[in-house]
């Protein structure tokens, strides 16, 4: 550690340059990392919602219904058909009315229309599924959120795809400079390389300093990219809070059972991504202090 | 036991450092590498740490043949020799405790027992209250024993020794000598230098180089070019 804290002292430019670059890049990453896997939460939460549903006319028999039902599963696209009757749909009216006996008074089974509610196994299958039940007779309206999902799957798809491409070129530049200001330390330090290759050390005593060097520029960046990340984040918490209005408990990757929430963030994920951050960071500051170091020591 | 056999060096530049050198030095032997500037001592020397690679021939430390190519283990060789440079190479930004100690802290020993030896060793030397120091703060003669400080340290049992009176009076060479002689019985000793006076009065083996060739192999020989 204390070989560290000299090195930076005497090498502080050099030493600034890898921290600001390790910064940028964690902080892009982190970034990145965190909107991909909130809208992946969004877009796996709107799967979960009846993605499709059909309302039918209150004069169709219930035989008939059942009939679209079984059709529609025999097609393999579903994940899961449920069936509101009227008396159900009832039940559902009255609960939602209970504090209010002038609208359970006006309402009755007959006028409430049975439904169909349609979850697909992959969000691309749900205009199929909702082109299918408008051709049936006696439907009276399908509801579904196509525009919804179709949207959240391209802009995810997008972001996935852009955020890849950002990072990698992030990454890239900094390992070059991260080579390039340890293959400035390392000049500096040619004549104890040498002298200690002579006196028969192994390559990796004499790696080990640049490498603890590349884990605490990585600790330390991931660290301070996660501090100025979540300081931005709580800044605009009230106002994406308003945005999710009643949107929440969303899982990191539908990943329920590890409590990891990404809205609301909780604890463990952010933790999480903490630690990913740091171990993102020192892996960088491993491979670049690797590959300048290997140009020196065979 | 160190032996040569037809060993030879060559340079891009065409320069042949060493022309088909034979000869073989036993285990605790003492022996004087002599010459001009310029006739292949530190070559020998480089040849035996495998700092440099011969063109031709072979060289067995013990009965590793450290010239075949089937020879890796470098680490291990290093550190059983211990090498006093021509231009001292002591580290100017660590103290002096620090630049003995380099010599252990590679082979992962403690430090209590990094400190003891240290200690110890500057004993030896002739220099034990100077471990804070740094090298800028010694005269020319204290770094030398610096240097052979480090060489010494953790029994290291070859111990090549680079022109070590090279910038030295007359006096302090001598004190230098009193060092050689109270670890000859225990080390192997390559002693390269061009000074006559101390060859001749130690009285011990000299090889007289010349031009990358050795001239001559003398037991309890004199130097007298
Ligand atoms: N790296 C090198 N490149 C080219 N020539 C060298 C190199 N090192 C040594 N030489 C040449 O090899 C010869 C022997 O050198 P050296 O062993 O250092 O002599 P000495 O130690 O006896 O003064 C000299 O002619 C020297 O110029
Ligand atoms: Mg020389």
């Amino acid at each position: 550690m204390s070989d560290v804290m000299k090195s930076i002292r005497r090498t502080p430019y050099q030493s600034f340059a890898s921290f600001l670059i390790l910064l940028f890049t964690l902080f892009m990453a982190l970034f990145f990392f965190s909107i991909t896997s909130y809208l992946n939460g969004v877009l796996s939460y709107f799967e979960t919602k009846p993605q499709v549903t059909a309302y039918f006319q209150t004069n169709v028999k219930e035989g008939d219904i059942m009939n679209v039902k079984k059709e529609l599963e025999s097609s393999g696209k579903t994940k899961d058909i449920r069936y509101t009757s009227k008396n159900d749909a009832l039940k559902i009216y009255h609960d939602l009315n209970k504090n209010n006996p002038l609208l359970l008074e006006m309402v009755s089974s007959d006028i409430l229309p049975a439904s169909l509610e349609v979850f697909a196994k992959q969000p691309e299958q749900l205009s199929s599924i909702a082109n299918y039940l408008k051709k049936q007779p006696g439907i009276d309206e399908v509801v579904y959120q196509q525009n919804v999902v179709d949207n959240l799957l391209k802009l995810t798809t997008t972001i996935r795809r852009v955020s890849l491409l950002v990072v990698g070129v992030i990454l890239f530049i900094a390992i070059i400079v991260l080579m390039t200001t340890t293959a400035f330390k390392i000049a500096l330090k040619k004549d104890e390389i040498e002298l200690l290759q002579l006196l028969g050390a192994s390559n990796f005593y004499i790696r080990k300093p640049f490498l603890t060097e590349g884990i605490f520029f990585g600790w330390i960046s991931g660290s301070t990219a996660f501090l100025i990340f979540y300081a931005i984040f709580f800044y605009f918490y009230p106002f994406l809070k308003s945005y999710m209005g009643t949107i929440t408990d969303i899982p990191l990757f539908g990943l329920a059972q590890y409590n990891l929430y990404v809205w609301p963030p909780n604890a463990p994920f952010i933790l999480l991504t903490y630690i990913l951050t740091v171990l993102f960071g020192m892996l960088i500051g491993i491979i670049g202090n690797y590959l300048a170091t290997s140009k020196y020591i065979k | 036991m160190i032996k040569f056999e037809n060993v030879s060096v060559r340079f891009g530049s065409g320069i042949t450092a060493l022309n088909t050198v034979s000869f073989e030095i036993d285990t605790n032997d003492f022996v004087f590498l002599v010459g001009p500037s310029g006739a292949g001592k530190t070559t020998i020397l480089k040849l035996i740490l495998k700092q440099l690679e011969a063109a031709q021939g072979t060289i067995l430390v013990d009965d590793l043949n450290i010239t075949s190519n089937r020879f890796h283990d470098i680490e291990t060789l290093r550190r059983r020799i211990g090498v006093i440079f021509q231009d001292f190479k002591i580290l100017p930004d660590k103290n002096i405790f620090e630049n003995i100690a380099l010599s252990l802290k590679i082979q992962h020993i403690s430090n209590a027992e990094i400190r003891n030896n240290v200690e110890e060793v500057l004993h030896l030397v002739g220099l034990p209250n100077k471990t804070l120091l740094f090298p800028s703060q010694l005269s020319a003669g204290e770094l030398q024993r610096i240097a052979i400080a480090r060489a010494i340290i953790g029994n290291r049992d070859i111990i090549l020794a680079d022109e070590p009176t090279g910038n030295l009076d007359p006096k302090t060479s001598w004190e230098i000598m009193k060092i050689f002689k109270k670890l000859e019985k225990k080390k192997t000793i390559v002693f390269a230098t061009h000074n006559t006076d101390i060859v001749n009065s130690m009285r011990r083996r000299v090889f007289v180089m010349k031009d990358g060739h050795l001239v001559k192999d003398s037991k309890k020989g004199g130097y007298d070019i």
